[in-house]
């Protein structure tokens, strides 16, 4: 599997991955808020996020009608269908397109699942890798506590109930998530993964990601016809000055 | 029909079954002890015809049968529907919303039926979704491991009808041309007619290729139903039989 920027393709991909409640959300939203601002192209994808597919996805969920197997073919019609629809056609016209979850979601939960981990590869590799990809390492409680302050309970497939680890929602999910990262470490260097500390400070993790992606992209070339680049120093997508900016930011944290 | 005497129902000898590639997380195939039979072959080559006469049969001489087909799942087939009146799905998305409908067939009606010792009749089978896709240019390796979740049927039977028989067929059924049947989205013509006929000869050959690495039997469907069916039975019994 080649990046996009590998396979000549004029825009970028950005990933973020990690576990559910890591943050990696809300990182990826504040990510695009200053790339906008900035006048660049930009596209935001989700993971399970199809219209087409979305119906079936959520019918299949709601009443536990999902094997790993559909489960993950379910999934891949998903992400196939954005892929083809929406991030190769606005990658070929040089958008930079960030994704919340992308191929590694299903290498990591599909195999915890129990499908084969050549199978699972093999049905994603009509796709491209990502330029960039994030991966928010939080520890399990952190990870716990935030998705139970915004709802009273874990879902379901969230928790890996399906997989009969424990009747109790709370253990399952700390048994399914372990494995998770399990699966996502193990990944890491293969697909060069950025990881970044989730149990930090929101705001100093956007920094180091703001700097990061100034410093590995090229973002002069993302700007938009509409959208000149401002005259004076002040533009961020100078890698001077996005350093500066996050460094700034880190000293208002600390 | 000659049904045998109730005396003389056949119990069906074990045979060793393998899934085509990975196959589907904790399946013990030892205790897959019915047999899969699968029936395929294009829109109007007869495929539903014989199959209802081979339950009629099956069943005659003791057998419990079960039937599936594509876009019958309970998981995806009215989104797949809805998705294909519109025309809007991308061919790697298409193809694997036809392979989660499988998957969920596979699972929640073949895999329990054979369990149970069930004969399940299967109105085409992962090899129509293969040659659509290979038509259309897709990977045929991607398609194979894709397709690896497969159990191995017992046998395949193609029927084999020529393109211009299956026109008059589907004109005496509908009188129209079914637009996928035809290949339209394909461009292989704008005249529905050609992209049919056209499409029909290349599905054929697709078929014939996938007929080397998976060995099934083409049946000449141009013959009497009762003639084709006397055929499949014949070896059917044989499959029954353990031989």
């Amino acid at each position: 599997m080649k990046t996009f920027s590998e396979s000549n393709f004029p825009g970028r991909l950005i990933a973020v991955e990690g576990l559910d409640g890591s943050g990696k959300s809300t990182q990826i939203y504040l990510l695009k808020r200053w790339l906008e601002l900035e006048g660049l192209k930009v596209y935001f994808s989700e993971w399970n996020s199809s219209e087409l597919v979305k119906a079936a996805t959520s019918k299949g969920k709601k009443r536990e009608l999902l094997t790993p197997t559909t489960f993950s073919l379910i999934h891949a019609t998903d992400f196939a269908d954005r892929y083809e629809r929406h991030l190769v056609p606005l990658l070929r016209a040089g958008y930079l397109v960030l994704c919340d979850r992308y191929v590694f979601t299903a290498f990591a939960r599909d195999v915890v699942r129990g499908c084969p981990p050549e199978w699972v590869r093999g049905l994603y590799d009509f796709a491209a890798l990502p330029d960039l990809t994030f991966f928010f390492k939080a520890d399990l409680e952190v990870s716990l506590q935030r998705i139970l302050d915004g709802r009273p309970q874990l879902k379901y497939f969230e928790a890996g109930m399906d997989l009969r680890l424990s009747t109790d929602p709370y253990e399952s999910f700390r048994i399914f998530q372990g494995r998770m990262i399990e699966q996502y470490l193990a990944m890491s260097t293969e697909f060069n993964f950025l990881v970044i500390d989730a149990n930090q400070l929101v705001e100093k993790q956007q920094a180091l990601i703001r700097e990061l992606v100034a410093q590995k992209l090229d973002l002069e070339k993302f700007r938009r016809a509409d959208r000149p680049r401002p005259r004076g120093g002040s533009s961020a997508t100078r890698t001077g000055s996005a350093l500066s900016r996050a460094l700034k930011v880190e000293e208002t944290v600390e | 029909m000659r049904r045998p005497a109730q005396n003389h129902i056949v119990v069906p000898r074990r045979t060793p079954r393998r899934f085509y590639g990975h196959g589907i997380p904790k399946v013990e195939l030892e205790r897959l002890a019915g047999r899969l039979i699968v029936v395929e072959g294009a829109d109007g080559s007869g495929r539903s015809t014989q199959i209802a006469m081979l339950v009629e049969w099956l069943e005659g001489c003791g057998h419990a049968t079960t039937q599936v087909g594509l876009k019958r799942s309970t998981l995806v087939s009215e989104e797949l529907a809805r998705a294909q009146q519109g025309n809007i799905l991308s061919r790697t998305t298409l193809s694997l919303f036809y392979a989660t409908d499988f998957a969920d067939q596979l699972e929640n009606i073949i895999l329990p039926a054979l369990k149970a010792g069930f004969v399940v009749l299967a109105d085409r089978y992962i090899y129509t979704l293969m040659v659509r896709d290979m038509v259309r240019g897709m990977d045929e390796a991607w398609l194979k491991n894709l397709y690896g979740i497969a159990l191995e049927p017992d046998a395949v039977f193609y029927l084999n009808v020529d393109p211009e028989e299956l026109v008059q067929r589907s004109f005496a059924k509908n009188a129209a041309l079914d637009y996928w049947e035809s290949g339209m989205d394909l461009g292989l013509s704008r005249d529905m007619f050609d992209s049919f006929m056209q499409y029909q000869i290349l599905m054929e050959k697709a078929f014939r290729r996938l007929q080397v690495t998976y060995g099934f039997t083409i049946v000449d469907g141009m013959r009497s139903a009762e003639e084709i069916n006397q055929e499949l039975r014949k070896k059917i019994g044989a499959v029954l039989a353990g031989k």
